[in-house]
């Protein structure tokens, strides 16, 4: 067993190393957007044998795997116009999607009735890994049937043997990962999709919009924060995701004028600026975590307040932090074209 | 009349010892660990981690002088990042306090329209107020017009609706990917190709008759404008050049209106973006189209954010008796805007 640290700069050649180990049939414990998973070739039948006798796994029940994109998606399993406008929306997202499966994967990791689980995490890593594969891995979490999903590599090894220790050939260790969920797993191959174990986000409390002009944008933002605010006595969180120009400052200036605040400007070069008790942040320029330290953003997460965070991305060092004192929204915002932006909304 | 200047409004770390006008020392964090070359002794710490570097910046500030010397403190009030802004305040009232000196406030904004008229310690340049300017704020956190009336006495007549225009720059760099901040590399790539422009960026709001400006257009048009483009993203320079010249023509042809709106035909210019030499040399030629004239800051410390500004401003403020009358009521204020100028 090699056991390999994850750190900033290194992720290169840890991809490098662990493409290797899949490649020949290895099987590699790797941190993803949810817990460690378990991860080996899903089309190399030896591969999968050696991870269902490691899992204790009773014989037909399921394993996920990760894919690359949409396409290796529609390559695995049997997708209809309809779905893949849904799964489009919600992917990469923390979501098990359950599909009828073309069989092109093991079949020991099919259920029963020939259905395939498939991930797509928003997980850089996992992604460029599994793009360069081409291939699913399977994505089960790294932990003994029927005991609890691992959040840090030294957890995990605790409540293995000797011998099963043994038999993973890689570990890729990124220290303790934050504490979400394990996906929430849809079935997309009932007549009515059905959620068979809710994760950290709600399905059914996701909306989208369609906004065609800036003023449609702040009115859409207006009507989320009302509908939002007054139901929870706990801070209001923002956070939102999506590229350069797509208009996430447009978006909370409509909050803003919501509660009487017309002077908002972007933060970029100051990082927040606050109006009352509204707060503003673009993380944009945040290099590095130390840099939290010093926001202080703790003290704000306080009844009555808002915050809304530009470059939500970025939270990922503070999330832990504001998901236990906070109620957060997400809002993905997509360009479509030049007059048409998608918000989705995540609560 | 000597003033003890803290600037502690976004990233940098700034203290300044001023006489009058004239700047005796001027310490900025991150200036002081380049020209020193540390070595590492001194840990590279966070941007924003002002606490933990204001008494060294202050010790080298101060060193050529006792506190004796020292009339009054100046620290600025906004606007800025909340959290710094206070680091900068507390340290101001603490010394206030423990040496008995009185407090002034300045707004950072006033610090970059005085900016033009700073002089080092010999007293040079030697330039003479000719009120009232034009003045225009151009920064990486700022874009504003203000009539710079008399001393202390501005009225706001513009300014950006969204992002600032060293903002719009950097952010255009970081998508060539050139890093942040960027503004002087694509100045420099620009002068490769003589700052032509090749793209044609829109110019956002020139067609509306108000002073204001909005760069984030310009901002979203060039990001699809290069992801829909892909075969153009080689001509780097070429961008970069257009990109700029899009930002800084919108700013010119706004300066103009302001000019015709205002009649006033002086400007002052003052900011991070002054450092940008096609800006200089565009603002040249529109004050000489007007037969008016223009002023930047004379040193190249002066155009970024830094305390000897805020001291200059100080002395204004202290010549005027316009001190703070209860050290325990000064707060920080994060949106200040010129024309909300309280004591």
């Amino acid at each position: 067993m090699i056991k390999l640290k994850l750190v900033e700069n290194n992720s290169k050649e840890i991809l490098k190393e662990t493409l290797k180990v899949l490649r020949r049939g290895g099987m590699v414990v790797f941190p993803t957007d949810t817990v460690y998973g378990l991860l080996v070739d899903a089309t190399d039948k030896k591969a999968v044998d050696k991870l269902i006798g490691f899992k204790n796994r009773p014989a037909g029940k399921p394993v996920s795997v990760f894919v690359s994109g949409l396409d290796m998606m529609k390559k695995l399993a049997l997708l209809s116009k309809n779905q893949e406008k849904i799964l489009e929306e919600i992917l990469p997202g923390p979501y098990t999607v359950i599909l009828k499966s073309k069989h092109l994967v093991d079949p020991a990791i099919e259920s029963e009735k020939g259905t395939l689980g498939l991930r797509l995490p928003k997980n850089k890593n996992v992604e460029t890994l599994i793009k360069s594969f081409a291939k699913p891995v399977t994505a089960t979490s790294a932990n003994l049937s029927s005991q609890a999903p691992h959040y840090s590599v030294e957890t995990m090894l605790s409540t293995l043997s000797g011998k099963k220790q043994q038999s993973v050939d890689l570990i890729v260790d990124a220290g303790v990962l934050p504490r979400n969920k394990p996906s929430t797993v849809i079935d997309f191959t009932q007549p009515e999709v059905k959620v068979l174990r809710q994760g950290d986000v709600n399905f059914f409390n996701s909306k989208a919009y369609l906004s065609t002009s800036p003023k449609k944008t702040k009115d859409i933002a207006k009507k989320i924060f009302e509908e939002q605010s007054g139901y929870s006595d706990k801070p209001l969180v923002f956070i939102i995701e999506g590229e350069l120009g797509v208009g996430k400052t447009v978006f909370i200036k409509g909050i803003g004028e919501r509660l009487g605040i017309n002077n908002i400007i972007s933060p970029t070069f100051v990082i927040y600026y606050e109006y009352g008790n509204f707060y503003h942040f673009d993380l944009y320029q945040i290099e590095e975590k130390e840099e939290f330290k010093h926001l202080g953003i703790g003290k704000f997460l306080k009844p009555g307040n808002t915050l809304c965070f530009e470059w939500g991305e970025k939270t990922g060092d503070i999330y832990d932090l504001i998901k236990s004192k906070a109620k957060i929204i997400y809002v993905k915002m997509k360009y479509i074209n030049e007059g048409k932006r998608e918000i989705v909304i995540n609560f | 009349m000597k003033i003890l200047a803290i600037d502690t409004s976004a990233d940098e770390t700034s203290v300044a010892v001023v006489d009058g006008r004239r700047v005796l020392s001027n310490a900025i964090y991150s200036q002081i660990l380049i020209h020193k070359n540390w070595g590492g002794i001194y840990p590279s710490l966070a941007k924003r981690a002002h606490e933990e570097k204001i008494d060294y910046v202050i010790e080298e500030a101060v060193k050529k002088f006792s506190i004796d010397e020292i009339d009054a403190i100046a620290v600025t009030k906004g606007p800025g990042l909340a959290v710094a802004l206070e680091v900068g305040i507390k340290k101001a009232k603490e010394l206030a306090k423990k040496f008995n000196k009185k407090l002034i406030s300045v707004n950072h904004l006033e610090g970059h329209i005085y900016s033009p008229f700073v002089q080092n310690s010999q007293g040079n340049p030697d330039r003479q107020f000719t009120f009232p300017y034009l003045a225009l704020v151009i920064s990486g956190g700022h874009t504003e017009f203000a009539i710079f009336k008399n001393h202390l006495q501005y009225e706001v007549i513009g300014s950006t609706l969204d992002d600032a225009a060293g903002e719009a720059l950097d952010k255009a760099a970081k998508l060539l990917g050139l890093g942040y901040p960027g503004g002087p590399v694509l100045e420099r790539l620009a002068e490769q190709v003589d700052n032509g422009d090749f793209y044609h960026f829109p110019r956002p709001m020139l067609k509306s008759n108000d002073l204001n400006f909005s760069f984030s257009g310009l901002k979203t048009s060039f990001f699809y404008f290069l992801k829909n483009h892909p075969e153009v993203t080689g001509n780097i320079a070429k961008l970069a050049s257009s990109f700029q010249e899009a930002v800084l023509e919108t700013v010119m042809r706004k300066t103009e209106k302001a000019i015709n709106q205002t009649g006033i035909n002086r400007l002052v210019i003052g900011g991070g973006v002054t450092a940008n030499r096609r800006l200089r040399l565009l603002s040249r030629r529109l004050a000489k189209k007007y037969h008016g004239s223009v002023l930047f800051p004379p040193y190249k410390y002066l155009t970024g954010d830094n305390a000897a500004m805020i001291g200059v401003v100080g002395y204004y403020k202290a010549v005027k008796n316009l001190y703070i009358k209860e050290i325990y009521d000064l707060d920080r204020a994060p949106r200040l805007d010129l024309s909300s100028l309280d004591f």
